[in-house]
């Protein structure tokens, strides 16, 4: 089933130039930049994961903060505590947080719309309570720093303190994930999800396990949060309580409505827009929310299906 | 011949309020019952209750002799029951294709995350089908919201077919539509079903004597009547009920 | 204290209407608060006008921006977030970042048991008692209170009744605001007044309201004195942030097995 937009050479075109672009970058680019595009590349992931879970399922959850700090922590308490090497420790960023959401997940989706809101947001909650509290395991809102000695992995030397090192692997992995997730929302699941979002209550007359569904959606995304806050953690050398803030969805709010939500596009023009937009403006502004607000009631009042939204309209 | 759905003794509570009454009804495989009664009566939570939307407060529900009673919805549509809904309840962002593609789709097992969905042969095969069924094949790519209202109450029967139920549940299809409509929409429903033993809740009689083989009077959450068209015209009770009709 | 009074305006901001920007407007009652017993000296007026602003406030709101998409709750959720952002930001920028102090206007203190209680925060309890008592009445037993409890009911009977539903929205909402606004003027001596106010009270607030049950004044009053008492109990016997992680596990409990709130229906 395809529509007549989706034309796979153009995006296969597109992608790869884009690509291309991305992996050329660092030598033209200094290094400040490159540090200040790792992060977008992260919430890139971050935004895409939360487009899952609402944009294409539609459910709104401002939950994904927890799994994306649990991802975090799952790379900062492994390897500054227990003397775990980063490869096993990241894939802890990547089972860690998928339990949790499991857990999680499990007890939300029995309820819908506004409910459903409120309880991933209290469970988000209780995550940042716990987490600014237990201090001796998460070192609070200061954090706990993460040391990264280079390793070996077979003939290459990876040493992740180097920017672009770092760079290229945040690049890797969001590329991958970003892939796998097209995958799948075209894919007989992706289907699935986006009936529930359309109507859930036909999508469950016509037999499908909705709950089973929403659950699955949730724990996806609630891995690729994790995994978005695993590379964060790497990033950034450290991670901090401050990651399980329920603030912290809504960054993935903002970006993905602004870009246009039930696409993937969207969240990543989104994001690369909007952070750009705020790296800029941090210094007239005093901080960004100001126009990140009125930016978000514009684009909800005037284009709801964000920018790529717009952009479809005018060409198609 | 074993009935194909029974009702015994069903009965509904809302808080206070009793919706359904001890109700009882059997109907045979093949049939085409009619279930008519003034607002109020029960009729839709009765659907409610045999799709599992709601859980019954009292008596029992059989379908093909299993007890479906107190099901969640998903597993009775894989019973083969399917059902259309008074309030068109549709995939309203998704295409007519769309719409009928991801209900055929919904009588898989498993649904695979790593593969495209276009490339389901046996999916798209079905779907051509039931969009030829369904007259609707040259508007497959309209979405789903911007047809026009008698097109989106056929596309919800479409919608039920698809899941290729033994029993179709019809809720007043013809609702809201004018009498040309709704003439034009029976004729088209007469093409469509092939067999299927339906249940239909109407309020248009004219639909009423036209289609059904049997009809059921029901009133305040009871079984007032039963009987064939001509029966249930002449009875004098029914027609109490009806002041009017 | 505050809280419980708060609980009562979300439910205003609630009606259907989803108001991230409510802690907002519960901080900007306590900035405007501040800036108006900086020009008068006097915390009363302020108690009175603060709310008044922020009412007007409220309208704006309502009546720019919200109108169009009231019926979508998940746009409205996204659009009064936006609003929050925006509004803390602006005060971030005006006022600043560091907390500033309102005196207390009642000094007193008196001897409750072992401990020397501040009598101002009896006062608050009273106001907020007076003030529930009056929302109370008015809306049972005023007919402008009895028409927005009816659009709540059953918004197309009330148009059908020629009730000016509209109208009725937007005041509502600037009840809401108001109260919230008054809350924050009320609790502003005792904590401090500080853009990011509105943050934590907003999170409380709404979950009071789910688990009071939406649309149900007393159903939020019971729920924040419950959840209030979870906590204060709970903080005797551990520490605080772990009472806390209670009452959020017992809101999570609520939500599970009674979705309409402990009181609602």
């Amino acid at each position: 089933m395809s529509s007549p937009h989706q034309k796979p050479t153009g995006f296969l075109i597109g992608f790869s130039v884009i690509l291309v672009v991305l992996v050329l970058i660092p030598f033209f680019v200094d290094l400040f930049y490159m540090t200040f595009l790792t992060e977008v590349l992260v919430w890139v992931l971050f935004a895409v994961s939360f487009d899952l879970i609402f944009g294409y399922t539609g459910l709104l959850s401002f939950g994904q903060a927890l799994f994306f700090g649990i991802g975090a922590y799952s790379m900062a308490i492994p390897i500054s505590k227990l003397g775990i090497g980063p490869i096993p420790s990241f894939f802890l960023a990547i089972l860690v947080p998928m339990a949790f959401a499991g857990f999680v997940g499990y007890f939300s989706v029995r309820l819908s719309g506004i409910h459903f809101v409120i309880i991933t947001l209290i469970f988000a909650l209780i995550g940042s309570t716990l987490g600014e509290t237990w201090t001796s395991l998460t070192g609070g809102a200061d954090g706990l720093t993460i040391p990264f000695t280079p390793l070996s992995v077979g003939p290459l030397t990876i040493d992740l303190t180097n920017i672009n090192t770092n760079y290229y692997l945040v690049l890797i992995v969001v590329t991958v994930c970003y892939l796998l997730l097209r995958r799948l929302v075209h894919s007989p699941l992706g289907k699935v999800f986006i009936a529930i979002r359309e109507n859930e209550d036909r999508a469950r007359l016509i037999g499908y396990n909705v709950k089973r569904y929403k659950l699955l959606a949730f724990v996806i995304a609630g891995a690729l949060s994790g995994v978005a806050g695993g590379l964060y953690g790497i990033t950034l050398k450290y991670a901090s309580a401050n990651f399980l803030h329920w603030g912290v969805s809504g960054h993935a709010v903002v970006y993905t409505i602004v870009g246009g939500m039930g696409t993937l596009l969207g969240p990543v023009i989104g994001t690369g827009i909007i952070m750009i937009l705020e790296h800029y403006l941090v210094n007239f502004l005093q901080g960004t929310d100001l126009v990140i607000g009125i930016v978000l009631v514009f684009m909800v009042l005037v284009a709801p299906k964000g920018l790529v939204g717009l952009l479809k309209r005018n060409s198609g | 011949m074993e009935p194909i759905l029974t009702l015994n003794n069903v009965s509904k509570f809302f808080g206070g309020l009793l919706a359904v009454r001890g109700a009882n009804l059997t109907v045979q495989p093949g049939e085409l019952r009619a279930l008519i009664g003034p607002n109020g009566a029960g009729k839709t939570t009765l659907l409610n209750l045999i799709t599992g939307i709601y859980p019954v407060s009292g008596g029992q529900i059989f379908f093909k002799n299993q007890e479906i009673s107190n099901l969640s919805p998903n597993v009775i549509s894989h019973k083969g029951i399917a059902r259309t809904m008074q309030i068109t309840s549709l995939f309203s962002g998704l295409t007519v294709y769309e719409n009928i593609w991801v209900t055929v789709q919904s009588r898989k097992k498993f649904f695979n995350p790593f593969m495209k969905a276009a490339s389901l042969k046996d999916v798209e095969e079905k779907t051509e089908r039931f969009l030829e069924l369904t007259g609707l094949k040259d508007k497959g790519q309209l979405i789903a919201s911007e047809l026009s209202y008698g097109d989106q109450r056929l596309l919800e029967i479409g919608v039920a077919l698809s899941t290729e139920p033994e029993l179709l549940l019809l809720d007043e299809p013809t609702a809201g539509l004018s009498t040309h409509e709704s003439m034009s929409l029976v004729k088209k429903m007469r093409t469509m079903l092939t067999g299927q033993t339906i249940v239909l809740v109407e309020h248009d009689m004219n639909v009423v004597m036209e289609l059904a083989d049997k009809i059921s009077v029901l009133h305040y959450g009871e079984v007032l009547a039963e009987g064939n068209p001509e029966e249930i015209r002449k009875n004098e009770e029914v027609k109490k009920v009806y002041l009017g009709h | 204290m505050a809280l419980i009074a708060l609980g009562l305006n979300m439910i205003f901001g609630l009606l259907h209407i989803i108001n991230m920007a409510h802690g907002v407007l519960y901080m900007l009652g306590a900035v405007v608060a501040w800036y108006l017993i900086d020009l008068t000296g006097n915390f009363w007026i302020a108690l009175i006008l603060a709310p008044m602003v922020v009412g007007v406030v409220g309208m704006i709101m309502e009546r720019g921006l919200l109108r169009s998409i009231e019926d979508k709750p998940i746009t409205t959720i996204i659009c009064t977030f936006g609003i929050m952002l925006a509004v803390q930001h602006l005060v971030f920028m005006t006022f600043g970042g560091t907390p500033r102090r309102i005196n207390v206007p009642i000094e007193a203190r008196f001897q409750l048991f072992d401990l020397q209680y501040p009598l101002m925060r009896v006062v608050i309890a009273l106001i907020s008692i007076g003030v529930m008592l009056g929302l109370w009445f008015f809306l049972n037993k005023t007919k402008y209170g009895l028409w927005m409890r009816a659009v709540v009911q059953d918004r197309e009977m009330a148009i059908a009744l020629g009730i000016p539903v509209n109208q009725v929205y937007m005041w509502t909402f600037v009840l809401g605001a108001a109260l919230a606004a008054f809350s924050g003027v009320l609790a502003a001596p005792i904590v401090y007044v500080d853009f990011m106010m509105g943050r934590e009270i907003l999170i409380m607030a709404f979950i009071i309201v789910i688990v009071g049950g939406m649309g149900n004044l007393e159903g939020s009053v019971l729920a924040a004195i419950i959840i209030s008492l979870i906590q204060g109990v709970g903080s005797i016997f551990v520490p605080p942030a772990i009472a806390t992680v209670f009452s959020l596990a017992f809101m999570i409990i609520v939500l599970l097995f009674r979705p309409q709130g402990l009181f609602g229906e």
